[in-house]
């Protein structure tokens, strides 16, 4: 395994601004780091910028594709001006703004509850968020609309409430939905944060008289990477959220750009044109809080995890407090999990389209029949556990390299992340065809396509992305010391890497590695339209229960699934904690203060 | 810790990691573990959006010992994956419910022309065949069928224009064209029958106006129905057949006229010839009686729900007699180019 460079002397973050360009990227690096560095440079361009390139350039030259007759136009770039188009694009980017910043807001005082007080019950605090990770976004939306919509759930118990009604089926409700999803994200990259911000800040700060207040405006700027990362997540994740935009928005006739790009390829024939100048927009968009985060964190260093980061001592709550957050954090799960478990489970257990309020089992009764049920489980397991481990490897190289010296290379990288989450999977999904199934490729005898293979490749580099921007807020806190100190007494670059960086990053990792797996085991737009004929992953399996007029199987088959992919979670979290050593573990623990 | 016992770490944490490249060989094993091909055979990609598809391409493989490899998806995701991937197709056939995507294929020359299977047609067969035989119907559904509870409703409408009557209103719900295959069908029949594209906007845009609700695909709208938010629900007839063997109080009835959807095979014309001659096996197999059984064994309360477009072979007990029924076709290669511009009308004007 190899990294890219560091210094032999710590990195000054001010030295490289406005030095540019690839050259200075890889400057005066032996030859093995630059050979490195420029095999995933290679990778990174063959895997997400060609794929996504090659989709993109359908907008203004659909013959290159044989997609339309003409070598170079703006007719379907103009038309994502007008009409419903342009309203859906507007909407998506207000809704998913609005989204990120509600995620902060919730997912920031639920992270510093459970990583820095004694909120009873903070162990589960983590799990839940995983819960609410692995639920694909359109199970939550399809939960909370069987609650409110006309003659759900809440108007037979008597509940006659059309003014809740009218604000879950609106834009109120979908941005609440977003939100949701991207408190989990938020939550991640701020306990990430945290844990490597040793006592020693709030220490300092109180003894020289500092209220609480007062320190918490010492922290907030140390962790502006990960509330950067945090937000810019949402944003991207949000905008190009798809299960929300074609359930909840969709039928509260609150149009999305996901949704209409949808539209666009779902038609017959498909406007891959159409689709792709959407696309462009949504490339764009993400602009925006990348360009808010360069100007804000620019110059600056936030390197302040090293070998001797004190433990924390956890803030005792009083009682009235301990109440108060308990109740606020159970609030959130009430409405994240609560509602959409409803929905799910509630699905899974009548057999008559859910009509009435009998229950019964005979759903998983058929699943548990099938001769098909336990093959895509494997897959999708299989698939998940080794897209995850190259991918936690890949997001590590990635933020490595997104906090090192300010360059056009690292400014193009960090453009190319975040632009990637935010094009929908489906868009990702086509250009992997477009740039994989190319006649030439046959030619020379590399057939991708269809392959599980390719589709374990476009997982991979679909989940880089977002998997980079977990990681970039601990990997920033990462003191150059820390390696050096292991090179001094002798270490390889490799052993230094593991003995010295390792335990200090190894939550992080192992969390990222989650998020990943679980990202995976239940994706359906790649799965969809790249996975190996006669292998079915279980995404796959799902939807053709629910399309094949089996929605009570398909549920039950969804339950499952998040039960299983909950037990590989605990596995995973079980294994480190039997397995990672004590000093490993202890790396941003807390003590009880 | 000594040296040892870091050592002892490390390894487990590798055999940690080792577990997933372990689960992938695992599953890569399983995709190519389909049955060899003997000599002379090549593998057959059979794209499909048929809920018995499982079920004949492994009766299929048992009677010929073809290998088949079944890409199983919804319409959409094929139709794009054959969209996107047309300099360099790779699968062998197409099975999907619909005329109007079959010829919309055709006429950008992606489907092979010429091939009549050995079978007797029955009159839903032949009204179903194409002139040029790019592609083979192997059954039919009929869209709408109006789904309602019979305990609720007492007098279901008779006819299309008396959805229009007040007593409906906020009552009727059916599917969006552009995420549901079958309705566009529907909506192409509906024009169709009312004397052309401007005639069936102003039936829709009444329908609007008297409170039509949109789901996205049959199920949804099923739910609705069941729910008791809709009184009417028109959906394909095999989805209202099936929620009607789950839940007695349901019934299904069909309005005159009612728009046939025959679900067809149609062959990759860039495929190898191997694959071609395989492929037309595959249509004689599904259109013989030992696949025609697999076909109303395979999903019996989905897809199988289907009346045969081949003489001697009864549709299930479950389907209503078509007798007395009046049935139409569209013709595909008018109604398949006007497809993506009513589905946008009907989703700017009637959905939003």
């Amino acid at each position: 395994m190899t990294f890219p460079a560091t210094a032999p002397a710590p990195v000054n973050p001010r030295a490289g601004r406005g030095a540019g360009g690839w050259q200075a990227a890889t400057r005066g690096l032996p030859a093995p780091r630059h050979l490195a560095r420029t095999l995933f440079w290679l990778l990174l361009v063959l895997f997400i910028l060609a794929p996504s390139a090659c989709f993109l350039l359908l907008a203004v030259s659909p013959r290159l594709f044989a997609e339309g007759p003409q070598w170079f136009t703006l007719t379907y770039l103009r038309q994502t001006f007008t009409g419903t188009t342009a309203v859906a694009v507007v909407n998506s980017l207000w809704v998913s703004t609005a989204a990120a910043a509600l995620g902060l807001v919730i997912g920031f005082p639920i992270a510093w509850l459970a990583a820095r007080t004694t909120l009873p019950g903070r162990r589960l605090v983590a799990g839940g968020m995983w819960l609410v990770l692995l639920l694909p976004s359109w199970l939550p939306a399809l939960g909370w609309q069987r609650l409110v919509q006309a003659d759900g759930v809440m108007y037979r118990v008597g509940l006659d409430l059309p003014w809740v009604t009218h604000a879950i089926m609106g834009p109120f409700g979908v941005v609440l939905l977003l939100g949701l999803r991207c408190v989990p994200f938020t939550f991640l990259a701020i306990t990430a944060a945290l844990s490597g911000l040793g006592q020693e800040f709030e220490d300092a700060a109180r003894v020289h008289g500092a209220s609480r207040t007062a320190a918490l405006r010492l922290i907030l700027p140390i962790i502006a990477p990960a509330i950067w990362s945090a937000l810019a997540i949402g944003f991207a994740e949000s905008v190009s959220d798809f299960g929300v935009a074609a359930t909840l928005a969709y039928n509260s006739n609150f149009s999305l750009a996901t949704y209409q790009l949808y539209a666009d390829i779902g038609n017959f024939p498909p406007s891959f044109p159409g689709a792709a100048a959407m696309g462009w927009l949504l490339v764009g968009a993400v602009a925006i809080p990348l360009a808010l985060q360069a100007r804000t964190l620019r110059g600056r260093s936030y390197a302040v995890l090293s070998g001797r980061s004190r433990q924390i001592a956890r803030r005792r709550l009083t009682p009235g407090g301990a109440v108060a957050a308990v109740a606020g954090v159970w609030l959130f799960y009430l409405v994240a999990l609560g509602v959409p478990g409803f929905g799910a489970v509630s699905g899974s257990l009548l057999g008559d389209y859910g009509g009435s309020f009998s229950l019964t089992l005979v759903n998983y009764h058929a699943l548990l029949r099938s001769s098909d049920l336990l093959g895509p489980i494997e897959r999708s397991l299989g698939y998940g556990a080794v897209t995850a481990t190259v991918t936690v490897i890949g997001g590590f190289i990635a933020a490595r390299l997104l906090t090192q010296r300010a360059s056009r290379a690292t400014r193009a990288l960090d453009f190319m992340l975040l632009a990637a989450v935010a094009l929908p999977s489906v868009v990702f999904g086509a250009g992997y065809i477009f740039a994989y199934n190319l006649p030439i490729m046959s030619t020379l005898g590399i057939d991708l396509y269809q392959t599980v293979m390719l589709l374990v490749i476009a997982y991979t580099a679909s989940s880089l992305p977002t998997n980079a921007r977990v990681l970039v807020g601990v990997v920033s806190q990462l003191q150059p010391s820390l390696k050096d100190a292991a090179r001094t007494h002798g270490a390889g670059e490799l052993t230094a890497w593991v003995r010295a960086v390792l335990p200090v990053v190894s939550r992080p990792i192992v969390m990222a590695y989650l998020l990943t797996f679980c990202g995976v085991f239940l994706e359906l737009p790649l799965s969809q339209l790249l996975y190996a004929p006669n292998s079915p992953p279980l995404s796959v399996a799902i939807e053709d229960n629910l399309s094949n007029y089996h929605f009570g199987v398909g549920m039950a088959q969804s339950v499952l699934a998040v039960a299983i992919a909950l037990a590989a979670v605990a596995l995973v979290l079980g294994g480190y904690r039997l397995v990672a050593p004590a000093g490993w573990r202890r790396i941003g623990e807390t003590t009880r203060g | 810790m000594n040296r040892t016992a870091w050592h002892r770490r490390m390894l487990g944490i590798t055999a940690l990691m080792g577990v997933g490249a372990l689960a992938v060989a695992g599953c890569s094993s399983s995709s190519t573990s389909a049955s060899p091909a003997k000599p002379g055979k090549v593998p057959l990609v059979v794209y499909s959006a048929q809920g018995y598809d499982k079920a004949m391409t492994q009766a299929f493989q048992k009677a010929t010992g073809i290998p088949v490899k079944l890409d199983d998806n919804s319409t959409g995701p094929l139709l794009t994956q054959i969209e996107a991937s047309k300099n360099n197709p790779n699968w062998g056939l197409l099975w999907v419910d619909g005329a109007t995507a079959f010829a919309g294929l055709d006429q950008q020359g992606l489907l092979l022309k010429g091939f009549t299977p050995t079978v007797t047609w029955d009159s839903l067969g032949t009204a179903s065949v194409p002139a040029d035989h790019s592609y083979v119907p192997t059954g039919v559904t009929l869209m709408a069928a109006l789904v309602y509870n019979k305990t609720k409703v007492a007098a279901p409408p008779a006819t299309w224009q008396q959805l229009l009557q007040p007593q409906w209103k906020g009552a009727i719900g059916m599917n969006d064209p552009s995420q549901s295959g079958p309705t566009y069908p529907f909506i192409a029949g509906m024009m169709s029958y009312l004397g052309g594209v401007p005639a069936g906007e102003q039936y829709f845009t009444k329908l609007k106006g008297n409170g039509l609700i949109i789901h996205p695909t049959n199920g949804p709208t099923l739910q609705a129905l069941t729910s008791g938010q809709i009184k009417l629900a028109l959906v394909q007839s095999s989805a209202g057949i099936g929620a009607v063997l789950g839940d007695s109080k349901l019934t299904v009835k069909y309005l005159d006229p009612v728009t046939l959807l025959p679900s067809a095979i149609g062959i990759d014309a860039k495929a190898p010839a191997a694959e071609q001659a395989e492929a037309k096996k595959f249509i004689d197999f599904v259109l013989s009686p030992a696949g025609q059984k697999v076909m109303q064994s395979g999903d019996p309360t989905g897809d199988s729900l289907y009346y045969p477009v081949v003489q001697d072979v009864a549709p299930l007990a479950a389907l209503p007699p078509l007798t007395g029924v009046k049935t139409q076709s569209i013709d595909p290669y008018t109604w398949g180019t006007k497809e993506a511009s009513i589905n946008t009308w009907f989703d700017s004007s009637i959905v939003r």
